[in-house]
């Protein structure tokens, strides 16, 4: 279901458009205007509480689809992403401040773009580190590996250890001007949101073009059925330690995004619940990078909601604001239970759906 | 030496709950194949329900009784209300809607009753430890394990000589033969749930009398999952000999590798553990071994 159906009477004439990204005029029409809307519309337009929600929503996106690449593509079921999460953003932390900069990368701004790419690549290793037992195991045996890796990263050597550089304990605190890049100072919510909104349509590109390569064809081969993907030639450990790499790498640059959206850093931004959450996330979008995208929008909205909803009523009721974070738990389970019951594969498949039906309009059969 | 034998006993005491726990965990997936995550929120709700009627001045041993009780009916009606439903979907299906469960569960337990530790009181077993040769052991551990290997017993003389738990074992053996024979699959996967259901709440109210009972009771009835992947997923001895494997390597990480890691080892080495038994392992002890065909 990935492709949607042409609208009556177009025609691919050759193979290059058939893989093309924008297969109408009307969709490359469409997509250009969502450009516009989310890159020029959205910071002159929304105030400062929306954008506090969008930076969010572009967060978790980040997130889920490192966590999509995973589960969505390869099968590899990850119950620890926010381990890598964490991982580029202590990796990119500690390099801003820690690292012998020369003035001239300081004055340019390129220390910050540089620990983004560092960080990547550093959570992306770390994440191959963790994925090695993907070699011999599967499923549930995984789940449990991920699990381990989320335990080992953020509870163990993060807490105990990486946090004690600089003898100031459990948080780390980016001072106001370290976050650069080139002219711009990283410090008002707009930019914060441009600097989410180009990070991420960057890794959507990367990852819908890794997908339409042989490197995504063996992904999808291999989450299939591993050992019929065996027999066509791909080689499966190889290519399951590359998509824990791409998938690393995307929740590095989450990661190192979020220090630039709090200025502060703690193991507690990544529990274990970040992990659930963001595996929570794409099942409730569904398949795809659309569903990703979807499901964040869902969920951060909705909780969103939630919490406009409940300040009026904790007047009557104050416990419920004070165990919000409880009552936040409490509907994340739900949704969850409730969409694999009676909305098994996500939003995405019903915004297919509805494409699909304007698409073949009037003849739908 | 005498650490030594002290650090062992408590883990095999300990190692005792976990084996409870690990029973109930290993019953659902022998039954019914759901991989269960949401053990731990059992444990927790276990603890915080025990307490909850202790502190209105019930006897411990009612208590236990009303925990078991409440544990059959939360069992039953999970299983008929969200994995019923399930039956037969892709494993990342049934396991999430356990994660979801358990979301829902630790969301209910903090928003009824906060996160302030709560402690047994008056305490139910004395606090002096009681010595047998030259060994000291801590009443309450003692107490604990005496009760937990106690249920464990009375759990598999369930299993071996009452008629529903042969249909268990027959479901959980072959699930087929089973419903040909007139086995009612559904109430299998019912009663397994409410008995995983009752031994976690008991594991989680005896976990409580040893720390006091607050969130992270969840996260030691977490540590079952390194204990059935120690023991074979699917192997009731392998619960009991990988929980208590659990409880010991957790103690004498705690005693030993404290100095060389300080900080949380003793949290973290179950599952530092089991990530390297995995590589080598990944079956267990007495798990079966799956072999694939296309």
């Amino acid at each position: 279901m990935t492709r949607v159906w042409m609208p009556c009477g177009h025609y691919h004439q050759d193979y290059a458009r058939d893989q093309g990204w924008w297969q109408t005029p009307v969709i490359k029409g469409k997509m250009i205007l969502l450009l516009l809307v989310v890159f020029v519309g959205f910071p002159l337009f929304l105030d400062e509480y929306w954008l506090s929600v969008a930076i969010m929503i572009g967060y978790t996106a980040l997130g889920a689809l490192g966590v999509q690449l995973l589960i969505g593509y390869a099968g590899l079921i990850t119950l620890g992403h926010a381990a890598f999460i964490a991982v580029g953003a202590y990796t990119s932390t500690i390099l801003i401040l820690r690292f012998p900069w020369p003035e001239f990368f300081v004055n340019w701004g390129l220390a910050y773009p540089i620990s983004i790419v560092i960080a990547a690549i550093v959570a992306g290793l770390w994440s191959v580190l963790f994925g090695l037992p993907s070699a011999r195991v599967k499923g549930f045996y995984l789940i449990l590996t991920t699990m381990a890796a989320q335990f080992i990263t953020v509870d163990f050597i993060l807490t105990q250890y990486v946090s004690q550089i600089g003898g100031r304990g459990q948080a780390f605190s980016l001072p106001p001007g370290t976050i650069k890049i080139g002219p711009w100072f990283i410090d008002s919510d707009v930019k914060v949101y441009l600097l989410m909104i180009i990070l991420l349509t960057l890794m959507i590109m990367l990852m819908a073009n890794l997908l339409r390569t042989r490197v995504g064809r063996a992904w999808v081969a291999i989450r299939d059925n591993d050992i019929a993907a065996e027999t066509l030639g791909i080689n499966i450990v190889w290519y399951k330690l590359l998509n824990f790499f791409v998938a690393g790498f995307i929740g590095g640059i989450a990661g190192a995004f979020w220090i630039a959206n709090l200025a502060a850093l703690s193991p507690e931004h990544f529990p274990w619940f970040l992990s659930l959450w963001l595996v929570g996330v794409i099942l409730i979008g569904g398949a795809g990078i659309d569903g990703a995208i979807f499901g964040s929008i869902f969920m951060v909205v909705v909780m969103e909601l939630l919490q406009i909803a409940a300040i009026p009523l904790s007047d009557y009721w104050p416990k419920l604001m004070i165990n919000f974070a409880f009552i936040k738990e409490m509907a994340f389970g739900l949704a969850i239970c409730a969409f694999l019951i009676y909305e098994p594969r996500g939003l995405s498949y019903r915004w297919w759906q509805a494409k699909n039906y304007f698409n073949l309009w009037p003849f739908s059969y | 030496m005498e650490l030594f034998f002290m650090t062992f006993t408590t883990g095999i005491m300990v190692g005792g709950i976990y084996a409870l726990v690990a029973l109930g965990w290993v019953l659902i997936y022998k039954c019914s194949g759901v991989l269960n995550l949401a053990m731990g929120e059992l444990t927790l709700i276990g603890a915080y329900v025990t307490i909850y009627f202790y502190l209105m001045g019930i006897p411990f041993i009612v208590c236990i009784f009303f925990t078991l009780l409440i544990g059959i009916v939360l069992g039953i009606l999970v299983e008929r209300i969200f994995l019923d439903r399930l039956i037969g979907e892709p494993i990342l299906a049934i396991i999430m809607v356990t994660v979801g469960l358990s979301f829902f569960f630790k969301g209910l337990v903090g928003f009824v009753w906060g996160t302030d530790t709560r402690v047994f009181t008056p305490a139910i077993f004395s606090l002096k430890p009681f010595t047998i040769g030259f060994l000291k052991i801590s009443t309450v551990y003692f107490w604990s394990f005496v009760l937990a290997i106690v249920l464990f017993l009375v759990f598999v003389a369930f299993f071996k000589y009452t008629r529903w738990g042969l249909s268990m074992q027959a479901t959980a053996d072959d699930e087929t033969a089973a419903l040909s024979l007139g086995v009612s699959a559904r109430f299998v996967y019912a009663a397994s749930w409410a008995i995983a259901f009752m031994a976690a709440g008991v594991g989680g109210a005896l976990l409580g009398n040893i720390n006091g009972v607050n969130i992270s009771i969840g996260y030691l009835g977490l540590l079952v999952l390194p204990a059935v992947v120690l023991g074979g997923l699917n192997s009731i001895p392998g619960a009991i000999v990988g929980g208590l494997i659990i409880g010991v390597l957790q103690n004498f990480a705690g005693t030993y590798l404290d100095a060389f890691f300080p900080g949380g080892v003793k949290e973290i080495f179950p599952f530092a553990f089991m990530a390297v038994f995995l590589l080598f392992m990944p079956y267990g002890l007495w798990g079966w071994v799956k072999i694939e065909r296309m």
